[in-house]
């Protein structure tokens, strides 16, 4: 019998590598003129991480019963840029080309947290990318699109890659740690876009062209 | 696809009415010229409805939506009841001018895949005639539904999956291109809570980047005449619904024209999707039109205004030579140096 990862390895290899080499292309020509974009990206979900988010648990029981229709960051996308006013911007300029399902602005849950923060869309997969070699009609639908500042990406890969490794269950210690460089990078964030808010501001007066 | 059932509501209009009027359903029986005329309707709703839809995010960006909900209610128990919640949810965006209105709902399931057929005849007046043996008899009809009326319209969505499946479909409504946009967007907007798959930007910028190519890559002066000529046309097609292949048929671009701007799309199907019209986007690809002459002359001006900017008159058409002449007092001068 064929396993879940089987079939997810050959529709990696078969579909979605392509469809992340189409996308991030279709993404550049799109965003293509907007300032201060750092990177865009999109990457086909690993074999493991979509197995481990497969066989994900809430109260004991499977969060997905078809994970292969129902996990829609098979494909994932990424637009990193400078400050907090640019993903807004941004995020008007997706709304504009893209037709999403989702728009979420994931924030921690309390005011006296410090984490996870970033925009994050679910978008149907644009029609441009499909041709006769790659069909419309035997591809997944969605893709995840994130909008992050260069601190909230940097903040996310690391505590990504200290807090996820398998054999590691956190301190309180260390996650108080975590959620330390978490403020940090929310403060620098923060002050960034208050800095550039003010300088394009005062340009715009003395008849600057904007940053 | 067996059609399995089909249940049918009159929707009288009941748009910010408190106590909207009850509405009455009926199960249409599978046999019969009602049934025969539905069925067909059934198996040719994709091509009737030509426009890719998707269902919206709520207000709160978050992935639920009211319309798709009742209709996956629907398909997961096919009663009068769960029919009936859709049709209230029409009967709610339904204007007096909207009028009065039969819903139809068609659902069939092939190999595991479900389909569902949502669609609307409006009421119309007419005159019954009725041949007896030795006698002609005639009568005034008020509540007659027309399938075949401008405004009928339709959606249509199938898949496999209710939790992953019937975000997408298609849909048709004969008064999309209203002038009255009110109209326009009573079923897709207001009723199904849809958008076009592609978003009017989206639509244009595809539209307006191979027209830019065509004309960028043409080496035949007619083609880039004609290319021209029906760009300072487009920005009157401002918020209508068509596709690249229906605004070139509305401005009469010739075939090999056509066929040249067709290439530059990544496939065909694209050249016939529908989009909304979006001049703003236009603008970003088409801003300047450059002319270059044969004495090395380049003459360059917004393209909206290039033929006011420039006048041409023929000199000698047999080597196609032209004069171009233009007056203005000069506000800059620059260098530019050479591509690499």
């Amino acid at each position: 019998m064929t396993s879940l990862r089987d079939v997810y390895e050959l529709r990696r290899a078969q579909m979605l590598l392509g469809l992340a080499t189409r996308l991030e292309a279709h993404l550049h020509t799109v965003f293509d003129g907007c300032e201060r974009i750092d990177r865009i990206s999109v990457r086909a979900k690993s074999v493991d991480r979509f197995v481990a988010k497969a066989e994900k648990e809430i109260d004991g029981k499977r969060k997905y019963d078809d994970p292969l229709t129902q996990i829609q960051d098979q494909l994932g996308a990424r637009i990193v840029t400078y400050y907090k006013s640019d993903v807004e911007r941004l995020t008007t300029e997706v709304m504009k080309y893209f037709r999403h399902i989702e728009s979420v602005q994931i924030v921690p849950d309390s005011e006296s947290e410090f984490g996870y923060e970033g925009r994050h869309f679910i978008l149907f997969i644009p029609r441009d990318i499909f041709d006769d070699e790659v069909k419309e009609d035997e591809s997944i639908t969605f893709f995840e699109l994130q909008i992050k500042t260069l601190f909230q990406h940097a903040w996310s890969e690391a505590e990504h890659d200290l807090g996820y490794k398998p054999s590691t269950v956190l301190s309180r210690n260390q996650k108080r740690q975590l959620a330390f460089t978490a403020a940090q990078a929310w403060g620098a964030d923060q002050v960034f876009d208050e800095l550039y808010r003010q300088i394009d501001s005062a340009g715009a007066q003395q008849g600057i062209a904007p940053l | 696809m067996e059609l399995d059932s089909i249940h049918s509501f009159l929707i009288h209009p009941g748009k910010h009415l408190e106590e909207p009027p009850e509405i009455s359903g009926t199960a249409v029986a599978k046999a019969g010229g009602l049934y025969d005329m539905l069925r067909r309707v059934f198996d040719r709703a994709e091509e009737e409805c030509p426009h890719d839809v998707a269902f919206s995010a709520d207000s709160e960006g978050k992935q639920h939506n009211e319309c798709r909900n009742a209709i996956l209610a629907y398909l997961k128990k096919t009663d009068l009841p769960h029919g009936r919640a859709l049709a209230k949810s029409l009967q709610a965006v339904t204007t007096n001018r909207s009028g009065l209105g039969l819903l139809f709902l068609m659902k069939g399931t092939h190999k595991g895949e479900t389909k569902i057929v949502v669609s609307r005849f409006p009421a119309d007046s007419g005159i019954f005639a009725q041949e007896m043996e030795k006698e002609l008899t005639v009568e005034f009809l008020e509540r007659i539904f027309m399938k075949n009326a401008a405004s009928y319209k339709a959606a249509v969505y199938s898949g496999k999956s209710y939790e992953h499946d019937f975000w997408k479909g298609k849909a048709g409504d004969k008064q999309i291109n209203s002038a009255e946009s009110y109209i326009a967007s009573y079923w897709i907007k207001d009723f199904l809570h849809s958008d076009f798959l592609t978003p009017g930007e989206e639509g244009t910028r595809r539209f307006a980047s191979a027209v830019r190519e065509a004309m960028n890559h043409s080496t035949d002066t007619k083609t880039k005449e004609e290319i021209t000529a029906f760009c300072q046309l487009l920005p009157g097609l401002t918020g209508k619904v068509a596709s690249a292949k229906g605004i070139l048929d509305r401005f009469h671009v010739s075939d090999g024209t056509q066929q040249q701007i067709k290439s530059r799309f990544r496939r065909a199907s694209l050249f016939e999707e529908g989009f909304q019209f979006v001049p703003d986007e236009l603008a970003k690809f088409l801003a300047f039109t450059t002319v270059e002459l044969s004495n090395g002359g380049l003459l360059t001006a917004a393209t909206s205004n290039f033929d006011k900017v420039f006048t041409k008159e023929t000199v000698d058409s047999s080597k196609e030579i032209v004069r171009f002449s233009t007056q203005g007092s000069i506000v800059d001068q620059r260098f530019k140096k050479v591509k690499t």
